[in-house]
């Protein structure tokens, strides 16, 4: 028994031993985040589970726990942050609950010489890395996108995510910029939808009776079968709704493109970026360099793969990709 | 002979009637005449979810002062997840569904019950920790779950019947029911008293413990009815379909009228108070206005309504 555990853990080694240098081996990074209740984050965990014990059992890194705040408060994961640095972590890897709120801690954290990388909701603080897609270019592409199918513009209801975020300010910001470069589209109505399903539908069929005809809903993701759903309910037809990857979103894709041929464009960060920051803290531990801010691409689900996309994403899930050492360093080596 | 007198201005349920009136007309101006019907089914239909979780949390908030139940969001989560995972899509098993997510609901109560008068935990904090409990039993049950609800369950969640959503019927005859039930019932009688003065109410013979132990089932049952109908009204369950409903059940409850200090319920109230949150809402949005502006403006027009309503004159 004990012979042939030790067996398993040399060659476990030995394979590390390649390409990871096994520099890390002894290091220890957790996960802290803030919120697990929605299906992007649960995605997210798994992601980094898998990973993170693929990494482990090959001995790349000595420990990858996730932590989650139970209720989603910033005082709550700043004392889990306070936390980690006690229980003596060699790098934090956050999903922050405030741009700003956290900047204590994660200074506290830095000073203590733990490596911190923020990821999806980063924070400001300038010792941290901040791993993130360019959400003003998803903002700026649903337009693009639109104006390739209606060149003669039309109206826009634009769904916005949680108020107050950053990630909600940028993908607005994005949707102002391709306005301004395409004008033959106009805002007629916002709302705010929370990325969730039900908020997102009983917003929109709040302002409906106010609006004009819409030709296409911008959104923010999680958002877009609630808005079809209102439009249904209240018998409008439906515009061309910008999706977000999940999988309820493609699922209905796939069904109206069955019915009447619907076409659209769905794209969303990947819950997989954790995976990202888990290797940029890895190959940070490793004495690599890194620009503090690296951006990201975003995953764009076409008409092409929605069948494929589909298969791999379970019900009730987000169309994911996981990230791989290789990727982080191809990073650093572009820096 | 001035306006005050000619309208019900005393009762506690006039201002929330009131107000949902106001916002409707000042959405209707706005509008300019159009959509008007259409913003009236609207609300209908979604004001119904606010009316059948705050039944329940009226009902927990009568008992008395420390009464209220945090659980209502992770329940809707639960109910609505294994409603959808017992239904898989199958019409033939929307009854097997239901029973299962009203079973989740007795659960959920008894084990609000057992933290509560078991082990001698405050409300706030008991149902707060079963919250806990619960959610994460919803997204470790939930993983993989059948998304689309039956169809027939969708059709009939989105229904309309002679125009009136579905929904709304529904929650129109559970409000008569609770009102009934309230006013006429041993049981219904007993929660008020039991929330005037338990004390007085024990001496009197009422079964304080177990109208208590009863009620706070009755409300997560309601929270449970509300999620397999918000699952089959939006498509599908989801993880964080239960957020919204904490605060909301807590407001309709308060600006309807009830008395937060418990032993005075009041079921129009509850129906009043959910028509003007949801056109409210969508009577700021329909201005256009900024997300940070609206939500100062919703929470002063909240206040002042409340103020109104709470036209109660000081006692002693």
């Amino acid at each position: 028994m004990m012979l042939k555990a030790l067996a398993t853990s040399a060659v476990a080694l030995m394979i590390a031993a390649g390409p990871a240098l096994a520099d890390t081996a002894d290091k220890r990074i957790a996960l802290s985040n803030n919120y697990a209740g929605n299906t992007w984050r649960q995605t997210m965990l798994q992601s980094w589970e898998k990973v993170a014990k693929d990494a482990v059992a090959k001995g790349i890194v000595a420990e990858a726990t996730a932590f989650t705040t139970a209720e989603n408060q910033v005082t709550e994961q700043a004392a889990q942050i306070q936390n980690m640095i006690l229980q003596g972590y060699d790098a934090i890897v956050v999903d922050a609950a405030s741009p700003t709120a956290l900047n204590g801690s994660v200074k506290a954290a830095c000073d203590a010489g733990i490596v911190v990388v923020s990821f999806d909701g980063i924070v400001t603080e300038p010792c941290a890395y901040r791993v993130q897609v360019d959400f003003k270019e998803l903002g700026r592409k649903q337009v693009e996108y639109l104006a390739t199918r209606l060149p003669k513009g039309g109206n826009l209801l634009e769904i916005r995510g949680l108020a107050g975020s950053s990630i909600d300010e940028d993908i607005h910001a994005g949707i102002l910029q391709g306005i301004e470069k395409h004008p033959q589209f106009k805002i007629v109505a916002a709302v705010n939808g929370d990325w969730t399903q039900t908020v997102a539908q009983r917003a929109v069929a709040g302002v409906l009776p106010s609006l004009p005809a819409i030709d296409a809903i911008v959104t923010q993701g999680g958002d877009g079968t609630g808005a079809a759903e209102a439009f249904r309910i209240a018998g409008r037809p439906t515009p061309i709704i910008i999706l977000g990857n999940r999988q309820d979103e493609l699922a209905w894709w796939k069904q109206q493109n069955a019915a009447n041929g619907y076409e659209t464009f769905s794209a969303t960060i990947a819950p997989g970026i954790a995976t990202l920051a888990f290797w940029v803290a890895q190959q940070v531990l490793d004495g690599k360099e890194f620009p503090k801010d690296i951006v990201a691409p975003y995953l764009t689900v076409s008409k092409a793969d929605l069948d494929t996309v589909l298969a791999a994403t379970q019900p009730g899930g987000v169309a994911n990709v996981e990230y791989s050492q290789a990727d982080a360093q191809k990073i650093q080596a572009a820096k | 002979m001035t306006l005050s007198a000619l309208l019900p201005t005393r009762k506690p349920w006039f201002w929330s009637f009131a107000a949902a009136f106001a916002a409707w007309g000042m959405l209707v101006l706005f509008l300019q005449g159009r959509g008007a019907d259409e913003a009236v089914t609207a609300s209908l239909a979604f004001a119904a979810f606010f009316v059948i979780v705050g039944l329940g949390q009226m009902m927990v908030i009568t008992l008395g002062p420390g009464n209220i139940d945090l659980s209502i969001p992770a329940t809707i989560t639960l109910a609505a997840v294994v409603a959808m995972r017992v239904m898989g899509g199958e019409d033939a098993n929307i009854p097997l569904g239901v029973l299962a997510a009203l079973g989740c609901g007795v659960a959920v109560g008894l084990f609000n019950n057992v933290l509560i008068h078991l082990l001698r935990m405050p409300p706030i904090i008991a149902t707060l920790s079963a919250s806990f409990l619960i959610q994460s039993a919803a997204i470790s049950y939930g993983r993989g779950l059948q998304v689309r609800p039956p169809q027939a369950l969708q059709d009939f969640a989105t229904a309309r019947l002679y125009g009136v959503p579905v929904n709304a019927v529904c929650a129109v005859l559970l409000a008569a029911v609770v009102g009934v039930v309230l006013a006429r019932t041993v049981y219904g009688r007993s929660v008020l008293a039991v929330g005037q003065n338990p004390r007085a109410a024990w001496l009197a013979g009422v079964r304080v413990g177990l109208v208590r132990s009863a009620t706070y089932v009755l409300c997560a049952v309601f929270a449970a009815l509300c999620g397999v109908l918000l699952a089959g009204f939006s498509g599908g369950a989801s993880l964080d379909m239960g957020q919204e409903y904490l605060l909301a059940s807590i407001a309709v409850v308060v600006i309807g009228g009830c008395s937060v200090a418990g032993g005075r319920a009041n079921v129009p109230g509850i129906w009043g108070a959910s028509l003007f949150l949801f056109l409210l809402v969508s009577m700021l949005n329909s201005m256009g206005l900024g997300a940070g502006f609206r939500l100062v403006l919703t929470g002063l027009i909240i206040i002042a309504v409340i103020t109104l309503a709470g036209g109660e004159p000081a006692q002693r």
